[in-house]
């Protein structure tokens, strides 16, 4: 892989495998292995033949409608999902704030979710009490909020807190699923700043969201994806553009049609 | 264009797989680098577990002494009479029963941190091996302060009864550590194959309440290792948990070192859950994210 890429994607697909039972039980399976049927599933490819190259230091922005494939796609570039066919060749750290947020214990406070959710990306015990308080004053929770249980949390406060601790890491590749939806004008304008931040320190990122202003203030380029194939790549404006015009017609433009 | 400074160039390849090993040396790595989050989690787990309850640690003690209790009214009142004197059954009984209940909550936690693990699954990478591990880690930590409650209940029943066979200090305790680390390791290696069943099958853990009932009574838990006659013997060596709790009772209750047999008996259990249980859960450990 060429030394300036960050992410190589080659002809990536994902699938996954539905089984159409409501729950799978063991119950279930000896049922069906005595009456000799079969188990129904479905295969839903979530990404198909995806390719795709990212560079050090650039803002890649994705846009699609839900369903098409983009946290799954930002899942295997963490190394969460193992691809079906393909490869993803990743080259730096990675450091993912994917839409559900960090690994947070609800019953735990900030304070020690942002100790378990640093120490399950790999630092050790000295470089999370050093950041710890750093992420406390970035993520700047109201009145203690900080050392109560996260389950005590708004939405936008929890993701506050998942994106404080996601950027803290100094990751070399930043991963961003819809992270700043939930934050108040005020914090997104913060959360901007760092963003910057990061890319003027030459750290790749990548962020999926439905905020498209967000793509194209933060990104210096941009993908569409529809129904787990790479529409279109180019400028964010354009892409947003063109990702606008297909959701306000409401059917893909013509030249899509073959795909 | 700006450069990066810290940038340190870590390649990953994501390919598909088959059901088989991931490169087990940087996986091992991997786990060994994060074994702090394993301990820490246990931690904070018992931390959220106990942070309502002020009670919380004192029924940590008081738990397995209630059962305890109770196992031992069943056994008189079932064998009313019969042989050895009562503290020993009691201590032979106690002793057992938290030995197993070690075992048994290394399986049980273990068996559901995988489909309870998830978002720290869907959202980060790691070595999924952690999370059963950290159970049997929070199964080592409550099983701790029963040995003080054990010995209690020893120095008090030798004080009542000063004829009684249980010893005092003997060099063989020297083989406790030993048996505790086998108990643990055939836990974690059993806990990492229920973790897997319960992923595919989600009421193993259902199944699995029945399993560890039937499993302590075919221990030599309720009843002494050798009171089992002829072919009977073999449930001592087919129980993964067979040759620990002989040990247990043997140098606990006996002051006695455990017999050559038993030793070795102890060490295959151990390595062969490790690895059935490794091999199982680690080559699966990749679709845990697309199932859960
Ligand atoms: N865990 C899963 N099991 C089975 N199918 C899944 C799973 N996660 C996603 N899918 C399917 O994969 C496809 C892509 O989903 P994905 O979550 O990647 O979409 P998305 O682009 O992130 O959508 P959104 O904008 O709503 O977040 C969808 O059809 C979805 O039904
Ligand atoms: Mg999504």
């Amino acid at each position: 892989m060429p030394e300036d890429l960050a992410i190589r994607i080659e002809d990536l697909s994902i699938s996954y495998k539905v089984s159409l039972e409501a729950k799978r039980t063991l119950k279930n399976a000896v049922m069906r292995a005595s009456l000799k049927q079969k188990e129904r599933t479905r295969t839903i490819e979530a990404v198909k033949h995806l390719t795709l190259d990212v560079p050090h230091g650039s803002v890649l922005g994705i846009v699609g409608s839900n369903g098409a494939g983009k946290s799954t796609l930002m899942r295997c570039v963490a190394g969460i999902l193992s691809p079906t066919e393909g490869r993803v060749t990743v080259n730096g750290k990675i450091s993912t704030l994917l839409a559900l947020g960090v690994g947070f214990n609800p019953a735990l406070s900030g304070r020690d979710n942002i100790i378990l959710g640093g120490l399950a990306s790999g630092l050790n015990m000295d470089e999370i009490s050093d950041k710890t308080d750093e992420i406390a004053a970035f993520a700047a929770l109201p009145d203690g909020f900080i050392d109560l249980p996260v389950r005590t949390y708004s939405s936008g406060m929890y993701g506050r807190l998942s994106f404080a601790v996601a950027v803290s890491m100094t990751p070399d590749i930043l991963l961003l699923d819809e992270a700043l939806s939930a934050g108040d004008a005020a914090f997104k304008e913060k959360s901007f700043e760092r963003m910057r931040q990061l890319c003027a320190e030459a750290r790749t990122i990548v962020i999926v969201s439905h905020a498209l202003a967000t793509v194209t203030d933060l990104c210096d380029s941009a993908i569409w994806m529809h129904k787990g194939q790479m529409l279109s790549k180019g400028k964010p404006e354009a892409i947003v553009d063109e990702y606008l015009k297909f959701l306000n017609v409401g059917s893909l433009p013509s030249s899509y049609e073959d795909m | 264009m700006p450069v990066n400074e810290n940038f340190v160039p870590k390649i990953q390849v994501f390919e598909p797989h088959r059901a088989s090993l991931p490169p087990l040396i940087p996986y091992l790595k991997e786990f060994w680098t994060r074994r702090v989050f394993a301990t820490e989690l246990a931690r904070f787990s018992d931390k959220a577990e106990y942070l309502d309850s002020r009670l919380g640690k004192v029924w940590l003690v008081l738990n397995p002494l209630l059962l305890g209790l109770i196992y031992y009214l069943v056994v008189e009142i079932i064998r009313p009479g019969g042989g050895l004197p009562g503290l020993t059954r009691l201590d032979h009984l106690l002793i057992g029963l938290f030995t197993f209940y070690f075992a048994q909550n290394c399986v049980t936690a273990g068996a559901l941190s995988i489909t309870a693990g998830g978002r720290l699954i869907l959202n980060q990478a790691f070595p999924r091996a952690l999370l059963p591990f950290s159970c049997t880690i929070q199964a080592f930590q409550q099983y701790l302060p029963t040995i003080p409650v054990y010995i209690f209940v020893l120095v008090v029943g030798k004080w009542a009864y000063p004829t009684t066979e249980v010893p005092g200090w003997t060099w063989n305790f020297f083989w406790i550590p030993f048996i505790v680390i086998c108990t643990g390791l055939t836990g974690f290696g059993l806990a990492l194959i229920f973790a897997t069943l319960n992923v595919y099958f989600r009421d193993t853990n259902k199944l699995l309440t029945y399993i560890t009932r039937i499993w302590m009574y075919l221990s030599p838990v309720l009843w002494l290792p050798n009171s089992l006659r002829g072919n009977m013997k073999i449930l001592l060596w087919i129980n993964p948990l067979g040759p620990v709790l002989s040990a247990t009772s043997r140098v606990w209750v006996n002051g006695a070192s455990p017999s050559k047999n038993t030793i070795l008996g102890c060490i295959f259990w151990a390595i062969a859950s490790i690895m059935i249980g490794g091999y199982f859960f680690i080559s699966r450990e990749r679709d845990f994210a697309i199932r859960i």
